[in-house]
Order: C-alpha cells, then sequence, then structure tokens
C-alpha cells in the first residue's frame, strides 16, 4: 500500500540521506520525493512510500532522526 | 551546560576545541590511533590531561570504547585518522549501534577544500556510517567545533544512547577562532505514561494469571534494575532475561527462570510458551530470544514498556503499550499491580528445578560451563566478564553469575568476533578495582589478538580465559546439526602456541588440558597483578545445549544431537 508523509527536517549535513536511507532499510520502497529548502535551515519533504510494513512504525523510527523535526501521514 | 554570553572567549584552533570540549565533558580517556588527517588533535593532546590509550588496530580502540562506556555508564570516545583509520573504525561504531552504547567517534578527514576529489585517504566516512550511527557531523568551521563535541555528546548520551560521529576536516582542526555560543539542547522529553494507558496496563495485569516479564538490555541502559528489582519484589511475577538483559536481577532471586531463546533455558522458553501476559520491557522481539515469531508466546496479550516509542509494535503488536523511562513506568506499576499467583509462581519454580543446570559431564577433560561457574563464583560478583562470540559466549550466558547489566560485556545486536578482548581492557580501564575477566575463543581472539600488546604496554591487568576447541565452534556445531556434518572452514587445529604467543607480547601465560587444573588455575588467574592469558584444551566436540533449531519454535528446544 501506498502512503504519503510529510517531514519536517533540520537542514544538516546528510538529512536528506539519512532520511531516504532509514526509510529503504526499513523495507519501504520510495516512490516519490519532493524536497525543499522553506527557511534558511529548514526543509519540507514529502515522501510516497510502499510497504507491507505499517507506515505509523517508519513515522516513528524518523522522529528518531535527530534532524527530523515533525512527521505526519497524510 | 553552555558557554553563551561568555565574553571576550579564547581563539584556539579546532583541535585544541576538540580537546578542551572533551575535558569539558568530563572524558577522561580516549582510545585511538594517529595518522596524517588527524596529526593537528595529537598535536593539542599533548598539552591535555585526556588519557590517550594507543590500540594497535582501530577496531580495537572502538570497541575498547564501548568496552569502556558499557562497564562505566559513561561515554566511551574513539579516535582515528581518516580513509583507512575511519573504515577501521566502523565495526566498532556498528557494535555500539546494535548495542545502544554511547559512543563518541572522532574521525580525521582531509582538508575540506580537497573534499570529494578522491584526495590520499579520503573516504565518505560520514556517508558509510549513516546507518549505524545515531547522528553524525561534519564540522565546517574551528569556531563549532566545541559545540559539535558537546552536542554529540548529548545526543550519544540520552534517550536510547547510541555513537554518534565527528567528521573534522584538516583544516578546521589548523583553523583559528572563538568558539561558536552553544547551549545544550533540552534533554528530550520524559513521557509520562498516559493515565488511560496506565489504568490499561494494571487492568491487564489483574486480569492475567500467568504474567511473565521479558527483560531486554533496555533495563540496563536506563539504570532500571533496582526498580525493576522492587517490582518483583512486590508482585513475584516470573522474569525472564534477553542475552542483554542478564544481570538485570540477581540470578539467585527466585522468580529469575534464565535467558530465553535460541540458547536459553528450557524453563524460561517454557514459561513464555505458557505465559497468558508478556510485560516487555526494554526488549524489542529479537529473532534470537523468540524463535519463530509467530509461535512465540502464542497464548499472552502483550503489555510492552519502552523508552524507545519506535520499538513498540516493531516485530509484535502490543495490546497496551507504555513509552517512557523505565524506572519511572515500573514505580508506577508497582504501586498498583497485583501479585502474581500462587499456581503460576509454582509452576515456574518447578520448571526452574526441573531444568537446573548441570555440571556432572563425564570425563576428565575440561568441561567449559563448570569452569565458567567456578571462575564467576571465584571472582565474585564485582567482577567484569567481557566475551567473545560463539559457543564460548553462550556458556558465559548461561554458566556465569551476572548480577549487574554493566558486567556481562557481550555483543548481543551485532556478534562481532574480536569484541572480548578490547572491551575488556576498556571495562578495565573504566574500573580499575574490579576483576575484569574476558572469555575468548580460538577463533575471536586472533581477531584483535593484537591489543596484547595494549594490555602489555599499559599493564592493563585483564584476565584471558581462552577456550580452545580447534575449531570455530558455533559454525562447526550448525554444520553438525543443520547441515549434515559437511564440516566448510571451520578447522583451527593449526592455531599457533598461545601460550609462546602471549608470551612475545610479554604476557604472563600457562595451558590447563585437564579438569583435575582448573582450580588452580582459577586461584593463578585471580591473583595475577598484571595482565595474565590462560590457554584451555576443551573438547572440540562439545555443543551448546539446549538450542531452538533456526526457523523452529522456542518450544522446540533440542537438548542433544541425539
Ligand atoms: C567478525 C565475525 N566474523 C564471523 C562471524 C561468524 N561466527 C560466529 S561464531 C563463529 C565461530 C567463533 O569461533 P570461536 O571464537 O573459536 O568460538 P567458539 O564458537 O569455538 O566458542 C563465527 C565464525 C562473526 N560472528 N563475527
Amino acid at each position: 500500500m501506498r502512503q504519503r508523509l510529510l517531514i519536517t527536517l533540520r537542514d544538516t549535513d546528510g538529512a536528506l540521506q539519512r532520511l531516504l536511507g532509514t526509510a529503504e532499510r526499513r523495507g519501504f520502497r520510495i516512490c516519490a520525493v519532493h524536497a525543499e529548502l522553506v527557511e534558511s535551515a529548514q526543509s519540507q519533504v514529502a515522501i510516497t512510500v510502499e510497504s507491507a510494513r505499517d507506515v505509523a512504525l517508519l513515522a516513528r523510527q524518523l522522529l528518531r532522526l535527530h534532524e527530523v523535526c515533525d512527521v505526519c501521514v497524510a | 551546560m553552555d558557554n553563551a554570553g561568555t565574553p571576550g572567549a579564547a581563539v584556539r584552533s579546532g583541535a585544541q576545541w576538540l580537546v578542551s570540549a572533551l575535558e569539558a565533558e568530563g572524558v577522561d580517556t580516549i582510545f585511538g590511533y594517529p595518522g596524517g588527517a588527524i596529526m593537528p588533535v595529537y598535536d593539542a593532546l599533548v598539552d591535555s590531561r585526556l588519557r590517550h590509550i594507543l590500540v594497535r588496530h582501530e577496531q580495537g580502540a572502538a570497541l575498547a570504547a564501548d568496552g569502556y562506556a558499557r562497564a562505566s555508564g559513561r561515554i566511551g570516545v574513539c579516535m582515528a585518522t581518516s580513509g583507512p583509520g575511519a573504515t577501521n573504525l566502523l565495526t566498532g561504531i556498528a557494535n555500539a549501534f546494535m548495542d545502544s552504547v554511547p559512543m563518541l567517534a572522532i574521525t580525521g578527514q582531509v582538508s575540506s577544500a580537497l573534499m570529494g576529489t578522491d584526495a590520499f585517504q579520503e573516504v565518505d566516512i560520514f556517508g558509510m556510517s549513516l546507518p549505524v550511527v545515531k547522528h553524525s557531523f561534519i564540522v565546517r568551521c574551528a569556531a563549532d567545533v566545541a559545540a559539535t563535541v558537546h552536542e554529540a555528546c548529548a545526543i550519544a548520551c540520552s534517550g536510547r544512547p547510541g555513537p554518534v560521529l565527528i567528521d573534522l576536516p584538516k583544516d578546521v582542526q589548523l583553523a583559528r577562532a572563538a568558539a561558536a555560543p552553544w547551549r545544550s539542547r533540552e534533554a528530550s522529553a520524559v513521557h509520562a505514561a498516559g493515565a488511560v494507558n496506565l489504568d490499561a496496563a494494571i487492568s491487564l495485569m489483574s486480569r492475567s494469571a500467568r504474567p511473565l516479564l521479558y527483560v531486554g538490555g533496555g533495563v540496563g541502559i536506563a539504570r532500571a534494575e533496582t526498580a525493576l528489582r522492587d517490582f518483583v519484589a512486590a508482585t513475584a511475577v516470573p522474569v525472564v532475561c534477553t542475552l542483554k538483559g542478564l544481570g538485570a536481577l540477581d540470578p539467585d532471586q527466585p522468580e529469575f527462570m534464565g535467558m530465553l531463546g535460541m540458547h536459553g533455558s528450557p524453563a524460561a522458553n517454557h514459561a513464555v510458551q505458557s505465559c497468558d501476559l508478556l510485560i516487555v520491557l526494554g526488549a524489542r522481539f529479537d529473532d534470537r530470544a523468540t524463535g519463530k515469531l509467530e509461535t512465540f508466546a502464542p497464548g499472552a496479550r502483550v503489555l510492552h514498556i519502552d523508552a524507545d516509542a519506535a520499538e513498540i509494535g516493531k516485530l509484535r503488536g502490543a495490546d497496551v503499550a507504555l513509552g517512557g523511562p523505565l524506572e519511572h513506568m515500573l514505580q508506577l506499576l508497582a504501586q498498583h499491580s497485583p501479585v502474581a499467583t500462587e499456581d503460576w509462581r509454582a509452576h515456574c519454580a518447578s520448571l526452574r528445578s526441573l531444568y537446573a543446570n548441570r555440571y556432572d559431564a563425564p570425563g576428565d577433560d575440561v568441561y567449559a560451563p563448570a569452569l565458567l561457574r567456578d571462575l564467576s563464583r571465584a571472582a565474585g560478583p564485582g567482577s567484569i566478564v567481557a566475551c567473545d562470540v560463539g559457543q564460548h559466549q553462550m556458556w558465559v550466558a548461561q554458566h556465569w553469575r551476572i548480577n549487574a547489566c554493566s558486567r556481562h560485556l557481550t555483543s548481543g545486536g551485532l556478534g562481532t568476533m574480536g569484541y572480548g578482548l578490547p572491551a575488556a581492557l576498556g571495562a578495565q580501564l573504566a574500573c580499575p578495582e574490579a576483576h575484569v575477566i574476558c572469555v575468548s575463543g580460538d577463533g575471536s581472539i586472533m581477531m584483535n589478538l593484537q591489543e596484547l600488546a595494549t594490555a602489555r604496554r599499559y599493564g592493563i591487568p585483564v584476565k584471558i580465559v581462552l577456550l580452545d576447541n580447534g575449531c570455530l565452534g558455533m559454525v562447526r556445531q550448525w554444520q553438525e546439526l543443520f547441515f549434515e556434518q559437511r564440516y566448510s572452514e571451520v578447522d583451527l587445529s593449526d592455531n599457533p602456541d598461545f601460550v609462546a604467543l602471549a608470551a612475545a607480547f610479554g604476557i604472563e601465560a600457562f595451558a590447563i588440558e585437564r579438569r583435575a587444573d582448573v582450580s588452580a588455575a582459577i586461584d593463578r588467574l585471580l591473583a595475577a597483578k598484571g595482565p595474565i592469558l590462560c590457554h584451555v584444551r576443551i573438547d572440540p566436540r562439545a555443543n551448546v545445549w539446549p538450542l531452538v533449531p533456526p526457523g523452529k519454535s522456542n518450544g522446540e528446544m533440542m537438548d542433544s544431537a541425539a
């Protein structure tokens, strides 16, 4: 099942790499990504993922990342 | 901790800021190995009060920092140069990540202008380590070095701990600047158990006739052992532990059923299979603990308590979840939880006595389980055991009297052969008064044997018990049981003479082969003032029992090949 996540990210070294890598390693196929620097130090990222696993679990795993400020399942 | 508003702050090089920030963090020991891209930091160390331990391989540095951290509860720090120095640290960083150990790994990097040009000894250690760090930084200017160190230490130690990497380009180490203001962030918010969930948890417990605590490494990490012991004293709920949970409860406590899982005690596994409520405390349903997940604790409802919300529901859904600090949760629950029923306690007690370990193996060759039991008794409750990976690691888990999580150093998540010796060195430096015993195998010891030179150089009095079965025992056991005895690349019968080898490093060493020699060997080990190695020849055919075959349910334990 495909699901969309909206993530607010502090724009630090490797932030996007870490985010996408976590999603993939946790068993979520990344179907779409849109990332935009919205303030000098923050990015807004939308990803669409596909997996048999529960997306709420991925949201909690992403929230553990130090640069992730907020995750919401759209 | 902060320096915001400090007027007229000093100007120092990035390397000096690194060293002074580590000192300000209370770090006293660093394990490392120098090289081109980290030379300014090594230069700054000359004027520092930090104790630097020069290991003989960077993997040894990371694993020693891990042992130091686990034994002391303080952050372990390791350091290496760029390129091969950094990649050599990686296994140790991954080891700390898998077992949630607070660690700071500092790597030199080529100068900023050369980054991305395939310069000499340039690797993207930041990128390579992303999946195995809690967080990582590349420091771009000298003014940010101190702030980064403080933030890194805070991240490594807070919440669920883990390794943090700081990659420090050489020009940043050399550049001079005043430190940018920094202020440590708020510690991650403590989640109080929601009243609703707490009520639900208590109601689940009151409706249970056969509750069981499944305790993982999270209890030791949270230093919640006392709260757990109080909870068990109040409720008499029986307890099973994971490999990393061992020590959370005193092994003599009547409620302690032993380790669950692949090489767990039958008493623990049977209790899990027949409980009706599993109270999961700082554990994560690891496959080594659960066996076939679908048949694990089949009749149980699950109350999952964990500081890391991302662990809840990852592999098995929870009927009730409590996210937050374990100590607080246990204290809240202990006030309201009912005492476990007499019938269930009696059932668990009978399982425990029915499956008590036996040490009456026939023969007069050394029986490793008995040796380990006797050595742990003689070494006493304050001793620390660090083990390698393989059969001997499981024998330690089964037979060592582990009474605190921080005194059992084992590579649980990554299963890193070569962990034992450097971890023991780190632990001994953290706890100079304790007996620190490294239990290793003839395969594992060779993975970081060079650290005997470190033991010798600093006179670190670790006691090494080398259980030599002339093979890669755990792999041999699996080939015997699950690959039709088709032995493939497990023979180590051409091992070097370990006593002579240790002697070449300047380490006192002796060998035993007979059961009758064990007691004198233990006395000699414990009396030694410096590092010492006891080479113990054991039966190459010895297996670890019991065993849950891969893919099977924990209820289907094998007791021997017969
Ligand atoms: C670095 C590393 N390589 C390979 C393995 C796979 N492995 C697990 S146990 C084992 C055998 C260990 O042999 P030894 O240290 O002699 O211990 P024994 O099982 O004989 O007690 C191997 C090869 C591992 N865990 N770590």
